[in-house]
Protein backbone atom coordinates (compact mmCIF):
# COMPACT_ATOMS: atom_id res chain seq x y z
CA UNK A 1 0.00 0.00 0.00
CA UNK A 2 1.22 3.54 -0.24
CA UNK A 3 -0.04 5.00 2.80
CA UNK A 4 -0.53 9.02 3.21
CA UNK A 5 0.53 9.81 7.10
CA UNK A 6 -0.20 13.57 8.72
CA UNK A 7 1.13 13.76 11.97
CA UNK A 8 2.06 15.97 14.98
CA UNK A 9 5.91 16.77 14.82
CA UNK A 10 5.73 15.55 18.03
CA UNK A 11 6.30 11.94 17.09
CA UNK A 12 9.07 12.95 14.64
CA UNK A 13 11.79 10.39 15.85
CA UNK A 14 8.98 7.71 16.31
CA UNK A 15 7.20 7.64 13.22
CA UNK A 16 10.38 8.31 11.15
CA UNK A 17 11.78 4.87 12.98
CA UNK A 18 8.87 3.40 12.84
CA UNK A 19 8.37 4.02 8.82
CA UNK A 20 11.69 2.53 8.42
CA UNK A 21 10.46 -0.77 8.60
CA UNK A 22 7.30 -0.69 7.57
CA UNK A 23 6.28 -2.99 4.67
CA UNK A 24 4.51 -0.27 2.81
CA UNK A 25 5.42 2.83 1.34
CA UNK A 26 4.81 6.13 3.60
CA UNK A 27 4.70 9.47 3.08
CA UNK A 28 4.74 11.87 6.14
CA UNK A 29 3.91 15.12 6.47
CA UNK A 30 4.48 16.91 9.98
CA UNK A 31 2.10 19.44 11.00
CA UNK A 32 3.77 21.72 13.58
CA UNK A 33 3.10 20.57 17.94
CA UNK A 34 1.66 24.34 18.90
CA UNK A 35 -1.29 23.02 16.68
CA UNK A 36 -3.20 21.68 20.09
CA UNK A 37 -2.49 25.01 21.87
CA UNK A 38 -4.82 26.60 19.48
CA UNK A 39 -8.32 25.06 20.93
CA UNK A 40 -9.97 22.05 18.27
CA UNK A 41 -11.61 23.82 15.80
CA UNK A 42 -8.32 25.37 14.39
CA UNK A 43 -6.37 22.06 14.96
CA UNK A 44 -9.02 20.35 13.30
CA UNK A 45 -8.97 22.90 10.35
CA UNK A 46 -5.78 22.45 9.90
CA UNK A 47 -5.75 18.98 10.00
CA UNK A 48 -8.45 18.80 7.09
CA UNK A 49 -6.65 21.37 4.99
CA UNK A 50 -3.99 18.91 5.07
CA UNK A 51 -6.27 15.65 4.66
CA UNK A 52 -7.78 17.62 1.71
CA UNK A 53 -4.30 18.18 0.40
CA UNK A 54 -3.45 14.42 -0.02
CA UNK A 55 -5.83 14.36 -2.51
CA UNK A 56 -3.56 15.31 -5.21
CA UNK A 57 -1.22 12.30 -3.75
CA UNK A 58 -1.76 8.61 -5.04
CA UNK A 59 -2.69 6.59 -1.55
CA UNK A 60 -4.30 4.17 -0.57
CA UNK A 61 -5.39 5.49 3.20
CA UNK A 62 -4.68 8.86 5.23
CA UNK A 63 -3.37 7.87 8.84
CA UNK A 64 -3.24 10.59 11.51
CA UNK A 65 -0.68 10.64 14.01
CA UNK A 66 -2.62 12.43 16.71
CA UNK A 67 -4.82 11.55 19.56
CA UNK A 68 -7.85 12.86 20.00
CA UNK A 69 -6.30 16.24 21.68
CA UNK A 70 -9.31 17.67 22.71
CA UNK A 71 -11.42 17.29 20.48
CA UNK A 72 -8.95 18.31 17.50
CA UNK A 73 -9.34 15.65 15.48
CA UNK A 74 -13.91 15.76 15.76
CA UNK A 75 -15.03 16.20 12.42
CA UNK A 76 -12.59 15.48 10.53
CA UNK A 77 -13.70 14.09 7.28
CA UNK A 78 -12.61 11.28 4.55
CA UNK A 79 -11.61 12.17 1.43
CA UNK A 80 -11.61 9.62 -1.44
CA UNK A 81 -10.05 7.26 0.60
CA UNK A 82 -10.34 6.05 4.39
CA UNK A 83 -8.61 8.20 7.37
CA UNK A 84 -7.22 5.80 10.03
CA UNK A 85 -6.70 6.97 13.59
CA UNK A 86 -5.37 5.40 16.70
CA UNK A 87 -7.97 5.27 19.36
CA UNK A 88 -6.03 7.49 21.89
CA UNK A 89 -6.93 10.29 24.31
CA UNK A 90 -4.21 12.09 23.53
CA UNK A 91 -0.24 11.61 22.56
CA UNK A 92 0.95 9.55 25.78
CA UNK A 93 -1.32 6.97 24.93
CA UNK A 94 0.74 6.55 21.31
CA UNK A 95 4.03 6.66 23.66
CA UNK A 96 3.12 4.29 26.42
CA UNK A 97 1.58 2.14 23.46
CA UNK A 98 -1.99 1.35 24.88
CA UNK A 99 -4.66 3.31 26.21
CA UNK A 100 -5.13 1.48 29.39
CA UNK A 101 -1.55 1.93 30.39
CA UNK A 102 -2.02 5.44 30.00
CA UNK A 103 -5.16 5.95 31.84
CA UNK A 104 -4.24 3.54 34.60
CA UNK A 105 -1.26 5.74 35.34
CA UNK A 106 -2.74 9.30 34.72
CA UNK A 107 -5.38 8.45 37.19
CA UNK A 108 -2.91 6.72 40.00
CA UNK A 109 -0.40 9.84 39.11
CA UNK A 110 -2.76 12.55 38.54
CA UNK A 111 -0.06 15.36 38.73
CA UNK A 112 2.66 14.36 35.99
CA UNK A 113 3.94 16.04 33.09
CA UNK A 114 5.18 14.08 30.84
CA UNK A 115 8.09 14.05 28.06
CA UNK A 116 9.42 12.62 25.43
CA UNK A 117 12.40 13.80 22.66
CA UNK A 118 9.96 15.66 20.80
CA UNK A 119 8.45 17.55 23.56
CA UNK A 120 11.34 18.68 24.37
CA UNK A 121 13.15 19.53 20.82
CA UNK A 122 10.21 20.11 18.85
CA UNK A 123 7.60 23.15 18.80
CA UNK A 124 7.95 26.64 20.09
CA UNK A 125 8.84 25.58 23.37
CA UNK A 126 11.52 23.26 21.66
CA UNK A 127 13.24 26.53 20.08
CA UNK A 128 13.14 28.76 22.83
CA UNK A 129 15.86 29.58 24.65
CA UNK A 130 16.20 28.50 28.39
CA UNK A 131 14.67 31.44 30.05
CA UNK A 132 11.56 31.24 32.05
CA UNK A 133 10.00 34.36 29.93
CA UNK A 134 10.84 32.66 26.52
CA UNK A 135 8.89 29.12 27.81
CA UNK A 136 6.04 29.78 29.04
CA UNK A 137 4.18 32.05 26.64
CA UNK A 138 3.73 29.96 23.74
CA UNK A 139 0.80 28.97 25.15
CA UNK A 140 -1.05 32.39 24.24
CA UNK A 141 0.76 32.15 20.74
CA UNK A 142 2.67 35.09 21.91
CA UNK A 143 6.25 36.09 22.38
CA UNK A 144 7.51 37.79 25.42
CA UNK A 145 8.07 41.10 23.70
CA UNK A 146 4.47 40.91 22.11
CA UNK A 147 2.49 40.07 25.72
CA UNK A 148 4.68 43.55 26.79
CA UNK A 149 3.68 45.31 23.61
CA UNK A 150 -0.34 44.30 23.60
CA UNK A 151 -0.47 44.24 27.72
CA UNK A 152 2.24 45.93 29.39
CA UNK A 153 4.97 44.44 31.72
CA UNK A 154 3.04 43.94 34.62
CA UNK A 155 0.49 42.26 32.78
CA UNK A 156 2.74 40.43 30.89
CA UNK A 157 4.28 38.98 33.88
CA UNK A 158 1.06 37.89 34.99
CA UNK A 159 -0.23 36.05 32.07
CA UNK A 160 3.27 34.14 32.18
CA UNK A 161 3.07 33.21 35.68
CA UNK A 162 -0.60 32.11 34.50
CA UNK A 163 0.53 29.60 32.10
CA UNK A 164 3.53 28.83 34.91
CA UNK A 165 0.69 27.92 37.72
CA UNK A 166 -1.21 25.86 35.12
CA UNK A 167 1.25 22.75 36.52
CA UNK A 168 1.71 24.14 40.22
CA UNK A 169 -0.55 21.16 41.29
CA UNK A 170 1.81 18.99 39.61
CA UNK A 171 4.26 16.92 41.86
CA UNK A 172 5.92 14.34 38.82
CA UNK A 173 7.99 14.44 35.73
CA UNK A 174 7.30 11.42 33.68
CA UNK A 175 10.02 11.21 31.15
CA UNK A 176 9.11 8.36 28.35
CA UNK A 177 11.50 6.70 26.72
CA UNK A 178 10.97 5.46 23.25
CA UNK A 179 14.48 3.78 22.34
CA UNK A 180 15.03 5.83 19.36
CA UNK A 181 17.17 8.26 21.39
CA UNK A 182 20.65 8.58 20.25
CA UNK A 183 21.70 8.93 23.52
CA UNK A 184 21.05 10.64 26.91
CA UNK A 185 20.02 13.54 26.07
CA UNK A 186 16.44 13.95 26.62
CA UNK A 187 16.29 12.24 29.97
CA UNK A 188 19.21 14.28 31.35
CA UNK A 189 17.26 17.68 30.06
CA UNK A 190 13.60 15.63 31.62
CA UNK A 191 16.03 15.28 35.03
CA UNK A 192 17.23 19.25 34.50
CA UNK A 193 13.47 20.38 33.95
CA UNK A 194 12.18 18.12 36.92
CA UNK A 195 14.73 19.25 39.76
CA UNK A 196 14.27 22.86 38.51
CA UNK A 197 10.33 22.33 39.77
CA UNK A 198 11.06 20.63 42.38
CA UNK A 199 9.39 17.32 40.96
CA UNK A 200 9.82 13.66 41.41
CA UNK A 201 11.32 12.47 38.25
CA UNK A 202 10.10 8.89 37.22
CA UNK A 203 11.58 7.15 33.64
CA UNK A 204 8.91 5.17 31.96
CA UNK A 205 9.20 2.84 29.06
CA UNK A 206 7.73 3.87 25.71
CA UNK A 207 6.36 1.46 22.98
CA UNK A 208 5.80 1.36 19.92
CA UNK A 209 3.54 -1.12 19.37
CA UNK A 210 0.16 1.42 18.46
CA UNK A 211 3.25 3.69 15.78
CA UNK A 212 4.45 0.96 14.15
CA UNK A 213 0.98 -0.91 13.49
CA UNK A 214 -0.67 2.49 12.61
CA UNK A 215 2.24 2.70 10.09
CA UNK A 216 2.71 -1.42 9.08
CA UNK A 217 -1.36 -1.61 8.37
CA UNK A 218 -2.51 -3.25 11.29
CA UNK A 219 -5.23 -1.38 11.90
CA UNK A 220 -7.65 -4.09 14.07
CA UNK A 221 -10.70 -2.16 15.62
CA UNK A 222 -9.72 -2.00 19.17
CA UNK A 223 -6.91 0.18 18.72
CA UNK A 224 -7.65 1.62 15.71
CA UNK A 225 -10.76 3.40 13.58
CA UNK A 226 -10.73 3.28 10.26
CA UNK A 227 -13.01 6.57 9.10
CA UNK A 228 -14.63 5.23 5.17
CA UNK A 229 -14.55 7.66 2.49
CA UNK A 230 -17.04 10.69 3.08
CA UNK A 231 -17.92 10.04 6.41
CA UNK A 232 -16.43 11.91 10.06
CA UNK A 233 -14.82 11.40 13.22
CA UNK A 234 -16.35 11.88 16.51
CA UNK A 235 -15.81 11.48 20.08
CA UNK A 236 -17.79 8.81 21.70
CA UNK A 237 -17.40 10.04 25.44
CA UNK A 238 -16.57 6.07 25.99
CA UNK A 239 -13.65 3.72 25.78
CA UNK A 240 -13.75 3.34 22.28
CA UNK A 241 -12.84 7.38 22.29
CA UNK A 242 -13.66 7.96 18.66
CA UNK A 243 -16.28 6.41 16.14
CA UNK A 244 -17.08 7.16 12.70
CA UNK A 245 -20.77 9.04 11.58
CA UNK A 246 -22.74 10.70 8.60
CA UNK A 247 -21.61 9.52 4.91
CA UNK B 1 -24.67 56.91 40.12
CA UNK B 2 -23.65 56.67 36.61
CA UNK B 3 -21.02 54.42 35.27
CA UNK B 4 -17.29 55.36 36.39
CA UNK B 5 -15.90 55.69 33.09
CA UNK B 6 -12.78 55.60 34.12
CA UNK B 7 -12.96 52.53 36.24
CA UNK B 8 -14.55 50.71 33.37
CA UNK B 9 -12.00 51.22 31.06
CA UNK B 10 -9.28 50.54 33.47
CA UNK B 11 -11.10 47.10 34.62
CA UNK B 12 -11.88 46.12 30.56
CA UNK B 13 -8.60 46.75 29.40
CA UNK B 14 -6.93 44.86 32.55
CA UNK B 15 -5.32 48.22 34.49
CA UNK B 16 -4.68 46.69 37.72
CA UNK B 17 -3.20 49.45 39.46
CA UNK B 18 -5.47 51.92 37.82
CA UNK B 19 -8.33 50.16 39.04
CA UNK B 20 -7.12 50.21 42.34
CA UNK B 21 -6.13 53.77 42.74
CA UNK B 22 -9.51 54.85 41.38
CA UNK B 23 -11.25 52.63 43.91
CA UNK B 24 -9.48 53.34 46.79
CA UNK B 25 -10.19 57.31 45.85
CA UNK B 26 -13.51 56.65 45.77
CA UNK B 27 -13.81 55.09 49.10
CA UNK B 28 -11.72 57.79 50.68
CA UNK B 29 -14.15 60.28 49.31
CA UNK B 30 -16.69 58.29 50.85
CA UNK B 31 -18.42 57.11 47.39
CA UNK B 32 -20.99 54.30 47.87
CA UNK B 33 -18.99 51.37 46.89
CA UNK B 34 -22.24 48.98 45.64
CA UNK B 35 -22.91 51.17 42.76
CA UNK B 36 -18.73 51.11 41.57
CA UNK B 37 -19.05 47.37 41.69
CA UNK B 38 -22.65 47.04 39.81
CA UNK B 39 -22.45 50.00 37.36
CA UNK B 40 -19.04 50.43 36.61
CA UNK B 41 -16.65 46.76 36.61
CA UNK B 42 -19.52 44.33 36.77
CA UNK B 43 -20.04 45.62 33.25
CA UNK B 44 -16.75 45.94 32.02
CA UNK B 45 -16.02 42.62 33.45
CA UNK B 46 -19.00 41.21 31.57
CA UNK B 47 -18.31 42.75 27.69
CA UNK B 48 -14.86 41.20 28.52
CA UNK B 49 -16.52 37.78 29.27
CA UNK B 50 -19.29 38.69 25.91
CA UNK B 51 -16.39 39.71 23.70
CA UNK B 52 -14.26 36.61 24.74
CA UNK B 53 -17.81 34.64 23.86
CA UNK B 54 -17.59 36.40 20.51
CA UNK B 55 -14.46 35.57 19.74
CA UNK B 56 -12.90 39.16 19.71
CA UNK B 57 -11.33 39.13 22.72
CA UNK B 58 -8.75 36.23 23.82
CA UNK B 59 -8.03 34.00 27.40
CA UNK B 60 -4.88 37.26 28.07
CA UNK B 61 -7.52 39.57 28.10
CA UNK B 62 -9.69 37.89 30.24
CA UNK B 63 -7.35 37.14 32.86
CA UNK B 64 -6.40 40.72 32.80
CA UNK B 65 -9.59 41.89 32.97
CA UNK B 66 -10.29 39.53 35.94
CA UNK B 67 -7.23 40.05 37.90
CA UNK B 68 -8.10 43.80 37.51
CA UNK B 69 -11.54 43.77 38.89
CA UNK B 70 -10.42 41.29 41.06
CA UNK B 71 -7.52 43.70 42.72
CA UNK B 72 -11.15 46.35 43.24
CA UNK B 73 -13.11 43.55 44.40
CA UNK B 74 -10.47 42.80 47.33
CA UNK B 75 -10.84 46.70 48.24
CA UNK B 76 -14.45 46.63 47.94
CA UNK B 77 -15.16 43.33 49.57
CA UNK B 78 -15.14 44.18 53.83
CA UNK B 79 -17.19 47.19 52.83
CA UNK B 80 -20.15 45.65 51.28
CA UNK B 81 -20.07 42.60 53.78
CA UNK B 82 -20.82 45.66 56.47
CA UNK B 83 -23.44 47.47 53.90
CA UNK B 84 -26.05 44.14 53.96
CA UNK B 85 -25.00 43.43 50.64
CA UNK B 86 -26.31 39.98 49.74
CA UNK B 87 -25.43 37.11 47.32
CA UNK B 88 -27.37 36.25 44.88
CA UNK B 89 -26.98 32.25 45.85
CA UNK B 90 -24.22 30.03 46.72
CA UNK B 91 -22.71 28.07 43.86
CA UNK B 92 -19.52 25.38 44.70
CA UNK B 93 -16.95 24.82 41.93
CA UNK B 94 -14.33 22.12 41.31
CA UNK B 95 -12.79 20.55 38.71
CA UNK B 96 -12.72 16.95 38.13
CA UNK B 97 -10.98 14.18 39.32
CA UNK B 98 -7.99 13.26 37.83
CA UNK B 99 -7.86 16.99 36.17
CA UNK B 100 -5.93 19.38 38.07
CA UNK B 101 -6.10 22.63 35.22
CA UNK B 102 -7.66 25.75 36.81
CA UNK B 103 -7.08 28.54 35.03
CA UNK B 104 -10.53 28.34 33.03
CA UNK B 105 -12.15 27.17 36.70
CA UNK B 106 -10.89 30.64 38.05
CA UNK B 107 -12.18 32.61 35.63
CA UNK B 108 -15.54 31.07 36.05
CA UNK B 109 -15.43 31.87 39.91
CA UNK B 110 -14.62 35.54 38.98
CA UNK B 111 -17.39 36.05 36.52
CA UNK B 112 -19.85 34.35 39.30
CA UNK B 113 -18.90 36.46 41.76
CA UNK B 114 -18.77 39.65 39.73
CA UNK B 115 -22.56 38.28 39.24
CA UNK B 116 -22.97 38.13 42.85
CA UNK B 117 -22.85 34.71 43.18
CA UNK B 118 -21.03 33.80 46.48
CA UNK B 119 -18.51 30.45 45.00
CA UNK B 120 -17.21 27.80 47.41
CA UNK B 121 -14.00 26.96 45.29
CA UNK B 122 -13.11 23.03 46.02
CA UNK B 123 -10.27 23.36 44.15
CA UNK B 124 -8.59 20.71 41.74
CA UNK B 125 -9.05 16.62 41.73
CA UNK B 126 -12.27 16.96 43.19
CA UNK B 127 -14.71 13.21 44.01
CA UNK B 128 -18.10 13.24 44.10
CA UNK B 129 -17.99 12.95 47.72
CA UNK B 130 -16.64 16.80 47.78
CA UNK B 131 -19.19 18.12 45.15
CA UNK B 132 -21.98 16.26 47.70
CA UNK B 133 -20.73 17.60 51.03
CA UNK B 134 -20.59 21.72 49.28
CA UNK B 135 -24.34 20.97 48.81
CA UNK B 136 -25.31 18.81 51.34
CA UNK B 137 -23.37 20.38 54.76
CA UNK B 138 -22.61 24.20 52.77
CA UNK B 139 -25.70 24.71 50.97
CA UNK B 140 -24.42 24.91 47.63
CA UNK B 141 -27.44 25.51 45.03
CA UNK B 142 -25.88 24.82 41.95
CA UNK B 143 -22.75 22.69 41.35
CA UNK B 144 -20.12 23.80 38.58
CA UNK B 145 -17.74 21.25 37.07
CA UNK B 146 -14.63 21.49 34.81
CA UNK B 147 -11.96 19.50 33.06
CA UNK B 148 -9.34 20.75 30.52
CA UNK B 149 -8.44 17.05 29.26
CA UNK B 150 -10.94 14.46 27.36
CA UNK B 151 -9.33 11.83 29.54
CA UNK B 152 -10.68 13.31 32.80
CA UNK B 153 -13.97 14.39 31.08
CA UNK B 154 -14.79 10.74 31.56
CA UNK B 155 -15.81 11.41 35.06
CA UNK B 156 -18.26 14.31 35.02
CA UNK B 157 -20.92 10.63 34.32
CA UNK B 158 -19.78 9.31 37.61
CA UNK B 159 -20.55 13.03 38.99
CA UNK B 160 -23.57 13.29 37.18
CA UNK B 161 -24.43 9.44 38.29
CA UNK B 162 -23.23 10.22 41.93
CA UNK B 163 -25.48 13.60 42.37
CA UNK B 164 -28.69 11.69 41.12
CA UNK B 165 -30.50 11.59 44.56
CA UNK B 166 -30.23 15.47 44.56
CA UNK B 167 -32.35 16.25 41.81
CA UNK B 168 -32.97 19.98 42.86
CA UNK B 169 -29.45 20.96 42.66
CA UNK B 170 -28.54 21.77 39.02
CA UNK B 171 -25.10 20.47 37.86
CA UNK B 172 -23.41 23.07 35.00
CA UNK B 173 -20.58 21.71 33.10
CA UNK B 174 -17.66 23.44 31.18
CA UNK B 175 -14.09 22.87 29.89
CA UNK B 176 -12.21 22.55 26.25
CA UNK B 177 -13.64 19.21 25.43
CA UNK B 178 -16.53 19.75 26.01
CA UNK B 179 -20.00 19.89 24.25
CA UNK B 180 -23.24 20.63 24.32
CA UNK B 181 -23.83 16.85 23.48
CA UNK B 182 -21.82 15.27 25.75
CA UNK B 183 -23.62 17.27 28.56
CA UNK B 184 -26.64 16.16 27.42
CA UNK B 185 -26.21 12.66 27.01
CA UNK B 186 -24.66 11.97 30.37
CA UNK B 187 -27.91 14.30 31.86
CA UNK B 188 -26.08 16.71 33.18
CA UNK B 189 -28.42 20.55 33.30
CA UNK B 190 -26.05 23.19 32.18
CA UNK B 191 -22.99 23.43 29.46
CA UNK B 192 -21.17 26.70 30.12
CA UNK B 193 -19.16 27.15 26.70
CA UNK B 194 -17.25 29.84 28.82
CA UNK B 195 -17.45 31.57 31.74
CA UNK B 196 -19.96 34.74 30.45
CA UNK B 197 -21.85 31.16 29.09
CA UNK B 198 -21.83 29.50 32.59
CA UNK B 199 -22.78 32.75 34.43
CA UNK B 200 -25.75 33.18 31.98
CA UNK B 201 -26.57 29.25 32.48
CA UNK B 202 -26.78 28.87 35.91
CA UNK B 203 -29.02 31.95 36.60
CA UNK B 204 -31.76 30.47 33.59
CA UNK B 205 -31.47 26.88 35.71
CA UNK B 206 -31.70 28.97 39.19
CA UNK B 207 -34.85 31.31 37.58
CA UNK B 208 -36.15 27.91 36.45
CA UNK B 209 -36.35 25.89 40.14
CA UNK B 210 -37.03 29.04 41.68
Amino acid sequence: MRLHLISCEVFVREICAAISSSPHTVDVRFLPKGLHNEGGKAMRRVIQQAIDDARDVEHDAVLLGYGLCNNGLVGLRAGEKPLVAIRAHDCMTMFLGSRKKYTDFFFENPGTYFLTSGWIERGISGDQPPSEKGRHTSAYGMSWDELVQYYGEDNATYLVEQVEAETRHYSQLAYIHMGVEPDERFETESRRRASEKGWKFVRLEGNMTLIERLVNGQWDDEDFLVVPPGHEMAPTWGDDIIKAVGG
Amino acid sequence: MAVNEALYQAVASGKKKQVQQIVTEAVERGDEVLPLLDESMIPAMQEVGDKFSRGDAFIPEMLIAARAMQAGVDIIEPLLVNSGHKPVARVCIGTVKGDLHDIGKNLVIIMMKSAGFEVIDLGTDCEVEKYRDAVINQGAKVVLASALLSTTMTYMKTLVDGMKDLPDVPIVLGGAPLTQEYVDEIGAHGYGRDASDAVRIVKDLLAKTA
